[in-house]
């Protein structure tokens, strides 16, 4: 142990000569290994693009991986919080991961900020969770939007095809609870898994059920085999989507058997679409522009949800040097406080505002009805 | 040499650490000595199950997943029936619940598959394994994907075990308590029958071992160790969801109990900790060798661990070993142990062994025809003929481990079809084998003593807790007795694998003594023997025979045969061809038309 | 449940388990041979298929340098003791392999239109240059320790799968790939609409068991590996050698593996950690035949597909709670119907 640690000091002594000058740390856990891979990687991508400087304080980011597995997330937090003493933390990227580590961050006082999409990692809010601040749409949000859409075109019942997985766990509730305030009925709920080399029997049972539409909830590019099943077994009803598909390859893969979904994901997926007075387009194409240069590729929002969590500290960490200095547990209580004031902040997503009873962070602004049309993202007006 | 430290001293320096290292060493560190800890437990199962018993499990994080879903369940849900609801009241309550469960479920899944031979056995691990897993996930009142939230520390004593440095003693000492229960256990008569597992069975079964026991024994255990590391996890962790109980988690374990080295209970320990800390240190040290923009933790880990298995396929606690010069002290030997209880023996002259019209056919083949021999106490019988007479067919009839097609074997005057080898050794018939079968990694001594095994009755718990002493003390003592006997005494604390092939054949006849039989059957025991040791041999079996035990040999060696035994069956073609004494057997045409007119 | 739909459960099923089934011969293969439980079969399956979605995106498949890579080491590895044996002759035909090859493979591809290729010569250059890290793999992670128990050469295999995946995280990426499918034509069967690629894959699985078939009945090599399978010593006795039989082995396994990634591709999407759960379906085959016999490990391949064919379609949230459940019975009766034999350590 001590042998380990000495070495690592060492090399970190030689590598990291310029760290003594970072004033503020900020760890950054993502699963940029593992099932959740697609998630974590443009979140780890994100991390060399965020602010380093704020004011007259240099921040030090210190990206760990988790693999996908919760375990490993707390083993992370705890090293970031007891040998880097970090003053914030951003991550994990999954939301069992999420939920794993807030009672250690609360009880070393550190704020979290999660890019995850279930509500449960800031509500009911209590002790705990009034130390985690959550940078990543709602997955009621986007249901709301997409429900909407639903009740706006007649469809009264729809099927349900979700990743066994927390994400289409969590969209199985809230999607059947948000339809269900609309009078939509969900007919089929199916699951797969996100490796299944085929979906053709949940495809076949949620045919069955002769649904107006079909909703497919996935994260990443999961999302397009239940699709393109479908389309051949010749259904060619309303297919929604979740933000989970919001990603360039969305469209490569599917190709022309994903044309007409509908889908509701932040405003980064249309940039071009949106009105200049929108606040968050200068930022997003800013972000966007800086990530295809560094990684040859456009980001999947999961990149923009922990580029928000930066902004977010930036906005925040100014008023909290002016109550403490960085390392100290008065710094990082001033920085939750200052976290929890946020207003009216607009960041790659959308427009941020928080509140002591409510970090969930967006509004409606923190989303767009988009669907796809001539194989490209189009902005539903 | 001389400059060895005693296996005390070191094993106290080391607890003496481990008890400091929350003084000296960072919050972090301990968080990870914690995980060492949890995992150790999980892969000491396994240690024991699979580098001591053989039997792959893939399935062991499962059981950790039931130990901590059933505290987390019962220690979160508000809304428990009434008769479960005291249960959740401590986490005490619940790891006995859990311990329970697991118990039941590791019963069924046991006699379930541990039927399985072979590679259906680890599959069948898997396949439960995967299920498990996915029914956790799967379970809405689980928690299902998201898992469970608000699980409580443990209290011990009215304190609080919050944090990593509190719940460190605790996990610390579940795991040495494994750990010494577990060396003991392997240290006694349980023990033996247990490490006969691995390529032992059929030698072990005709010394009366019930192994399918023993191999229940091992899996209740290790799931049991498994679920109590699932307990400390959940409680630790707080938080429970699927991830940690996958069959990846499942794969992990086995792999550390191997990289540690998995015949060694304290290879256990080195796995789990090389693993942890190895992946903890490559998390830090690599972005900085080769930048951030990868992730190549996994690969290099992976090629790390590929070196290490082709460097030190026995893992690293052989190694480990070799660098710190403890001390191996022999056995004792308790001189003034009490003698073991013998059976009654039998008259001389009493009927001991009686074939009668045996035959055996395989399909049109009859590979014994008719064949009655008789064997009776104080005296030794040969069985001889040329290759493919039917020998050893009719040796397995007169064993047991065949069933004639017609006629019968009486022992003792009771058939023998039908009875399993352990009975049939409990009965007092004791034998060795055509090709030699010992546990070559363990020394001749516990080689022996497993012979034994019917003559002491102390279980699995009072091993555990070294409440066998004195019947252990008893067993050496016997099997001592029968080595110095045959003659191996300046071998007693060897690797039996190093013995001559010779020797391992005295071997074996001392272990079939160590079970005090009425008759002994011995399968071409001069094979391989020197000039020399074939007249020790030759000695001791007549001075058993003064004893008035019954001795049955098959044996190819004339010369050793006919100075030695009082009758003679010969057999060719699966017939007896002719039946008397050594003189006569030797002047029969018929028998030397079958061994001279045979040739050509 | 209505008879077409049935129909179509068990076609589905059966084009899984045809790729299940050709995994399974190829797992029984390498066990009999080596006694390698080859685990990382199944990242030969991504590596296959993520390999052909480069080549068609017009890129050079950075699988190319791991080949280059594997190279190296193999000439440094074999190379160093011929030469201090002073057989530099042996040096240039290791050299010639494991080098020349790769860097040869290197030039051509920098050279030709990658993505305006004929779809086959994609998928040959895919193979080209997947197939050749198989015996590669062999010589540097399993002949060193060829003689280890199953128990050690499992744990090896669990560790090369990990670094496997790792790289392949690594050179593909966490995002999914599809490649365009060999037929677009559908075969219209009443009731059932046959997809022109299932049948390529049927078809494919079915040539290459007969292919397979033919090559240990007939040729000499195919004939060598028999008798290694059967008796390792006698073989060796016999003048086969075992390395060269492992290279062999691994040089099947690693076609059969790549060759079933290209054919899912079209039906599905790859990730870079797809193979494993493929291969841990074609592993519970190949073991319901008792990792020896290949018809009855084909038929465990087409059962596991129909059982996760149907399971998927009655209660798809538990497909996999009931699919590795229904296999412990089947476990069960097969192990109650196969000798047992006392497994030597």
């Amino acid at each position: 142990m001590k042998c380990k640690r000495l070495v690592a000091s060492v090399v970190m002594g030689a590598l990291f000569s310029g760290a003594a000058w970072a004033q503020v740390k900020v760890g950054v856990v993502s699963s940029s290994t593992g099932p959740v891979a697609m998630v974590g990687i443009p979140q780890k991508n994100s991390v060399p693009l965020m602010p380093t400087k704020v004011g007259n304080l240099t921040v030090q980011y210190i990206p760990l991986d988790d693999g996908s597995d919760p375990t490993a997330s707390v083993v992370a937090i705890k090293k970031l919080i007891s040998e880097e003493n970090v003053d914030a933390i951003i991550g994990p990227s999954g939301s069992p991961n999420a939920m794993g580590v807030i009672q250690f961050a609360a009880e070393a006082g550190v704020p979290l900020l999660a890019p995850v999409g279930t509500a449960a990692v800031v509500l009911p809010m209590n002790e705990q969770k009034k130390w985690v601040f959550k940078t990543t749409q709602n997955d009621q949000l986007i249901a709301d939007a997409l429900v909407g859409h639903m009740a706006k075109s007649g469809i009264k019942t729809v099927g349900f095809i979700g990743t066994s997985d927390p994400y289409g766990e969590n969209w199985a509730k809230v999607f059947t609870e948000s339809a269900g305030r609309k009078g939509i009925k969900v007919v089929s709920s199916e699951r797969f898994q996100r490796s299944d080399s085929s979906v053709t029997a949940q495809g076949l049972k949620v045919l069955m059920s002769k649904p107006d539409a079909v909703l497919i909830a996935a994260p990443g590019t999961p999302a397009v085999l239940p699709q393109i099943t479908l389309y051949d077994q010749g259904y060619r009803g309303k297919v929604y989507q979740t933000h989970g598909a919001a990603l360039p390859e969305f469209l490569k893969l599917g190709g022309k058997k994903v044309e007409g979904t509908v889908l509701a994901a932040s405003l980064m997926l249309v940039l071009d679409q949106i009105s200049d007075s929108h606040p968050s387009k200068k930022i997003a194409i800013d972000y966007v522009n800086a990530y295809e240069k560094l990684n040859g590729s456009k980001p999947a929002t999961f990149g923009g949800n922990v580029f928000d969590a930066g902004l977010l500290l930036k906005n925040a960490i100014p008023h909290a040097a002016a109550k403490g200095k960085p390392g100290t547990p008065a710094f990082r209580a001033a920085l939750r406080d200052a976290l929890e004031q946020t207003k009216d902040m607009p960041a790659t997503q959308g427009v941020y505002n928080m509140t002591a009873a409510d970090h969930s962070g967006f509004d409606e602004r923190g989303r767009e009805l988009i669907a796809v049309k001539d194989g490209k993202w189009t902005l539903i007006q | 040499m001389n400059a060895k430290l005693s296996p005390r001293l070191v094993l106290g320096a080391f607890l003496a650490l481990l008890a400091a290292a929350p003084l000296f060493l960072s919050p972090f560190s301990v968080t990870l000595l914690n995980y060492i800890g949890l995992y150790a437990m999980v892969s000491l199962g396994l240690v024991l199950l699979t580098g001591v018993g053989g039997l792959t499990s893939f399935g062991q994080a499962a059981f950790v997943g039931l130990g901590a879903y059933t505290t987390a369940t019962l220690t979160t849900m508000t809304s428990l029936p009434g008769w479960l609801a005291w249960i959740g009241a401590s986490p005490w309550l619940t790891l006995l619940a859990g311990l329970l469960l697991t118990a039941v479920v590791a019963l069924l899944l046991g006699s379930l598959t541990l039927r399985l031979s072979g590679h259906f056995l680890p599959l069948g691990t898997m396949a439960w394994g995967i299920s498990l897993y996915f029914l956790f996930g799967t379970s809405e009142s689980l928690g299902g994907h998201s898992g469970l939230t608000g699980i409580p520390p443990i209290s011990l004593f009215g304190i609080v075990l919050d944090t990593g440095e509190k719940i460190f003693y605790l996990i610390w000492a579940f795991l040495l308590a494994a750990v010494l229960t577990t060396q003991n256990l392997l240290d006694s008569r349980e023990g033996r029958a247990i490490r006969a597992l691995k390529g032992g069975i059929v030698m072990a079964e005709a010394m009366g071992v019930n192994t399918s026991r023993s191999r229940m024994v091992i899996f209740l255990i290790a799931a049991l160790h498994a679920c109590a590391s699932g307990w400390l996890y959940a409680h630790m962790q707080r938080f429970v969801n699927p991830t940690p109980f996958g069959l990846n988690i499942g794969i992990e374990y086995l792999f550390m109990a191997v990289i540690g080295g998995a015949g060694h209970v304290w290879g256990a320990l080195v796995g789990a900790g090389v693993i942890t800390l190895l992946k903890q240190w490559l998390q830090d040290i690599l972005p900085k060798l080769l930048g951030q923009a990868g992730n190549f933790e996994v690969i290099v880990f992976g090629l790390m661990m590929i070196l290490v298995l082709q460097r030190a396929r026995g893992g690293l606690w052989p190694l480990l070993r070799r660098l710190v010069p403890v001390r191996v002290d022999n056995k004792h030997i308790e001189e003034s142990a009490e003698a073991l209880p013998r059976r009654t023996p039998p008259k001389a002259g009493e009927l001991i062994l009686e074939a009668r019209k045996v035959t055996r056919k395989f399909g049109g083949l009859v590979a014994n025809n008719n064949m009655s021999l008789e064997v009776k106490a104080g005296e030794i019988l040969a069985l001889i003929g040329p290759n493919g007479a039917g020998k050893s067919t009719m040796f397995n009839q007169l064993s047991g481990v065949d069933t004639p097609t017609s006629g019968e074997v009486l022992f003792m005057g009771q058939p023998v079809a039908g009875k399993d080898s352990r009975d049939i050794a409990r009965m007092g018939m004791s034998r060795t084998f055509q090709h030699v079968k010992l546990l070559p990694t363990m020394s001749v001594l516990e080689n022996v003593a497993i012979g034994a095994h019917l003559r002491g009755d102390k279980g699995v718990l009072s091993s555990a807790w070294r409440l066998d002493r004195a019947e252990e003390a008893r067993l050496l003592k016997e099997a001592a007795r029968q080595i110095e006997r045959v003659g191996l005494g300046e071998f007693m604390h060897a690797e039996a694998g190093s013995l001559a092939l010779g020797q391992q054949r005295i071997l074996e006849i001392a272990r079939a003594l160590c079970a005090d039989p009425c008759l002994l059957l011995l399968d071409e025991p001069a094979a391989g023997l020197r000039h020399k040791e074939k007249q020790a041999l030759g000695d001791l079996l007549r001075k058993l025979r003064g004893e008035g035990l019954a001795t049955l040999i098959v044996e190819h060696d004339m010369d050793f045969v006919m100075n030695l035994v009082d009758r003679v069956v010969v057999m060719e073609f699966g017939q007896k061809i002719a039946e008397g004494l050594p003189d006569e057997i030797q002047k029969d045409p018929a028998v030397l038309e079958a061994y001279l007119g045979g040739v050509e | 449940m209505e008879f077409p739909i049935a129909l179509m459960l068990v076609q589905d099923g059966i084009t899984n388990g045809a790729i299940y089934a050709l995994l399974a011969l190829a797992l029984v293969l390498v066990f009999a041979v080596t006694r390698v439980i080859f685990i990382p079969q199944g990242e030969f399956v991504a590596y296959g298929a993520l390999t052909l979605a480069m080549l068609q995106a017009g890129v050079v498949p950075t699988t190319l340098w791991l080949l280059v890579g594997l190279g190296v080491a193999v000439t440094v590895v074999d190379g160093v003791p011929a030469l201090r044996a002073g057989r530099p002759g042996r040096l240039l035909g290791v050299a010639g392999w494991n080098l020349a090859y790769p860097l040869g493979l290197a030039a051509l591809l920098s050279v030709v239109p990658l993505q305006s290729l004929p779809q086959l010569a994609q998928v040959a250059l895919a193979l080209a240059i997947v197939v050749p890290m198989g015996p590669q793999m062999y010589r540097l992670v399993y002949q060193p320790i060829a003689s280890a128990p199953i128990l050690i050469l499992l744990i090896v295999s669990v560790a090369a799968h990990l670094t496997m995946v790792g790289m392949g995280l690594l050179f593909f990426g966490a995002e999914g790939q599809r490649t365009p499918a060999f037929s677009e034509a559908v075969l219209d069967l009443g009731p059932l609409m046959v997809p022109g690629q299932t049948l390529v894959i049927v078809a494919v699985s079915l040539t290459l068991i007969v292919a397979l078939f033919q090559f240990f009945e007939r040729t000499l090599y195919g004939k060598a590996l028999r008798a290694t399978a059967m008796n390792r010593v006698g073989a060796r006795l016999m003048g086969i050698s075992p390395s060269l039989a492992g290279k062999l082995t691994f040089f099947l396994a690693a076609f059969i593996g790549a060759l079933s990634g290209v054919l899912i591709a079209p039906i599905t999407t790859v990730y870079y950690d797809t193979g494993f759960l493929i291969a841990l379906k074609g592993f519970v085959a190949a073991i319901i035949g008792g990792l020896g016999s290949y018809p009855l490990a084909a038929l465990g391949a087409l059962l596991v597909g129909q059982l996760e064919s149907f399971s998927s379609f009655w209660a798809s949230a538990y497909k996999e709670v009931i699919v590795f459940t229904l296999i412990i019975p089947v476990l069960l009766w097969r192990s109650l119907n196969s000798r047992h034999v006392e497994e030597e350590e």
